[in-house]
């Protein structure tokens, strides 16, 4: 195998210093959101049509509102009792959402294990850079489960430590059939592509502007799962398996390798897991 | 930057065709295309969506979009970060370094463009314009490929090429649609703050590796900027383009991570280093149609 595991290994390096950055950056940014939030909540800088929009679909988190600033309050004190609490934007439906992508990447962090188990994936005979790339992607996933664990906390939520059970389900029936590298990663791809359309569709039904700004930072990283594992299904369907190496030996590749991995101009939702799938129940 | 003549590069049935130059090999081609053909086809089955979301941005484009100035400044933290080439990281600092914050810069970069241009329209505006621009480089790239000027090119790298420019068009399409659903005019041209420094930075590109450099900070300033928008933006249509083209911009800048050599996906967090700021869309044509 082609294959510098060392160089590999000072590149992962360098990116996880690039990691710790980003991750310094989006604390800030998303500290930033929450700040920005209270503050104006506490001003009162809030339109009419926000306000009803927020009291419909979020009745539930109004009345607790309510119930905290007293008993005869207006609709302002309402909102600022809201905005005093840790989870001012958030609501009921939120901290569903973001238990259900825990749940999901529970899912994935307990699948890569399983995974890394099998010799052909995790072992002597398996293809460094799969193995690094399941193991990197593993890592990934814990992080996002303690991030999005972290913002259910936030709003004053459960965090979900168990994994999404209808996709356990799949994962389960799977397992016995994992008997060569293809075939894990076809399990890998659905995981991945259900996380990444899950969140896309989140992103635009969120409320809460920490939750929707974490989910949105997420969903491109599983987008970009995807399509390292649908490059890698594809080499191994082609017999090039032993292609798959860091850098790649470009010019011998089909030029369908070029663009296997991102088949769509826009990320589909049709595979996305019911918002309280993953629920605390 | 001007777009190439063929600039289209779907085949009747939608598919990207390959016009890069560089001879497919033969050995496990077929089986390829068989695995991608689906996932291809699958492509033209989002398009339903997108059009339904412009519709609804269309019935909400008259109430939500004029909120969106007492909204949060818009790429508030990442201007000042601009990474990649040399070149587009000497593009101006955003508003995290400007006096007042965020949303102060954010309002200051709007009156030059018309106090009543709502700032969802302002988004789909830069946007199109740097997808524009991500068309109009892939194409310069194919036609430098085509006449041998960036030595040899494997078929791989025309293929990703023609795909991407594709995609990028139809990104574009999507964010004029917008635009034309808010009654303003498309925007057709490249982003001007940001084809200025790609003009000069593709001209001392040499070889492939120059190009996927270049291309993938295009892409690394698509996939941020779009990153700030979604939590930028008001209309709920706007917010699912960006959701939508975000994950695709990301998966061109893993292809082009792995393409040279470097670990593909070495971010748990999409980053919003090298977003566009607001300030780029000042030179943008928005005209009421």
């Amino acid at each position: 195998m082609d294959h510098d595991e060392h160089g590999l290994g000072q590149l992962i390096e360098q990116s996880d210093d690039i990691q710790a950055d980003a991750m310094r950056a989006s604390r800030a940014s998303l500290h930033e959101v929450v700040e920005v939030g209270r503050e104006r909540r506490a001003r009162g800088e809030i339109d009419q049509e926000e306000v009803e929009e927020f009291s419909t679909r979020r009745s539930a988190a109004l009345r607790q509102g309510l119930a905290g600033a007293g008993a005869a309050v207006g609709l302002g004190a309402a909102i600022l009792a809201l905005s005093q609490t840790s989870a001012f934007a958030a609501a009921p439906g939120d901290v569903q959402i973001l238990q259900t992508a825990a749940a999901i990447e529970n899912l994935a962090v307990a699948t890569y294990g399983v995974a890394l188990t099998l010799p052909f994936i995790g072992g002597a005979s398996a293809n460094p850079v799969v193995k690094t790339f399941v193991t990197k992607t593993r890592q990934q996933h814990i992080e996002h489960a303690a991030a999005f664990n972290a913002s259910i906390r936030a709003l004053g939520g459960k965090p979900q430590t168990k994994p999404d059970p209808v996709l356990l389900q799949v994962v389960d029936k799977a397992k016995p059939t994992l008997t060569n590298p293809a075939k894990v990663v076809d399990l890998a791809i659905t995981l991945e592509n259900g996380a990444a359309e899950t969140y896309v569709k989140d992103a635009g039904v969120l409320k809460d502007l920490n939750a929707k700004d974490l989910t949105a930072s997420i969903m491109g990283v599983e987008a970009q799962h995807v399509a390292i594992l649908l490059a890698v299904r594809a080499l191994l369907a082609g017999g090039l398996g032993a292609d798959i190496t860091l850098p790649p030996p470009i010019a011998k590749l089909p030029a369908a390798a070029g663009s296997v991995g991102f088949p769509n101009a826009f990320y589909s939702t049709t595979a996305a897991r019911p918002a309280t799938e993953g629920a605390v129940r | 930057m001007t777009y190439p003549e063929n600039a289209d590069t779907r085949d009747d049935a939608g598919r990207g065709v390959d016009r890069g130059g560089a001879p497919d090999m033969a050995i496990s081609e077929s089986e390829l295309r068989s695995l991608t053909n689906d996932m291809v086809d699958a492509h033209h089955d989002t398009f339903p969506q997108m059009r339904a979301s412009i519709a609804e941005w269309e019935e909400l484009e008259g109430e939500s979009t004029r909120r969106a100035l007492s909204r949060r400044g818009f790429l508030a933290t990442a201007g000042a970060m601009i990474a990649g080439g040399v070149a587009l990281a000497a593009l101006p600092a955003a508003a995290a370094t400007r006096p007042g914050g965020a949303l102060a810069a954010a309002r200051a970069g709007l009156p030059a463009m018309g106090s009543d241009v709502p700032l969802d329209v302002v988004v789909a505006g830069l946007a199109a314009s740097l997808e524009n621009l991500a068309v109009a480089t892939y194409g310069a790239a194919l036609k430098a490929a085509s006449a041998h000027k960036l030595g040899p090119v494997p078929a791989a790298i025309g293929n990703f090429a023609t795909v991407a420019m594709a995609q990028h068009k139809d990104h574009a399409a999507a964010w004029n649609s917008v635009l034309v659903s808010a009654k303003y005019k498309p925007i057709t041209a490249s982003n001007p703050l940001y084809a200025s420094i790609v003009d000069k930075d593709f001209a001392k590109v040499a070889d492939v590796a120059g190009v996927a450099e270049l291309a993938l900070t295009l892409e690394g300033v698509a996939a941020a900027t779009y990153l700030e928008a979604i939590k930028a933006l008001s209309t709920p249509a706007a917010v699912a383009i960006a959701a939508s083209i975000q994950p695709v911009e990301m998966q061109h800048v893993a292809v082009l991570n792995f393409v040279l050599g470097r670990y593909p996906v070495p971010l748990a967090f999409g980053s919003l280093s090298g977003a566009a700021p607001v300030s780029a869309a000042h030179g943008l044509d928005f005209v009421k149609s």
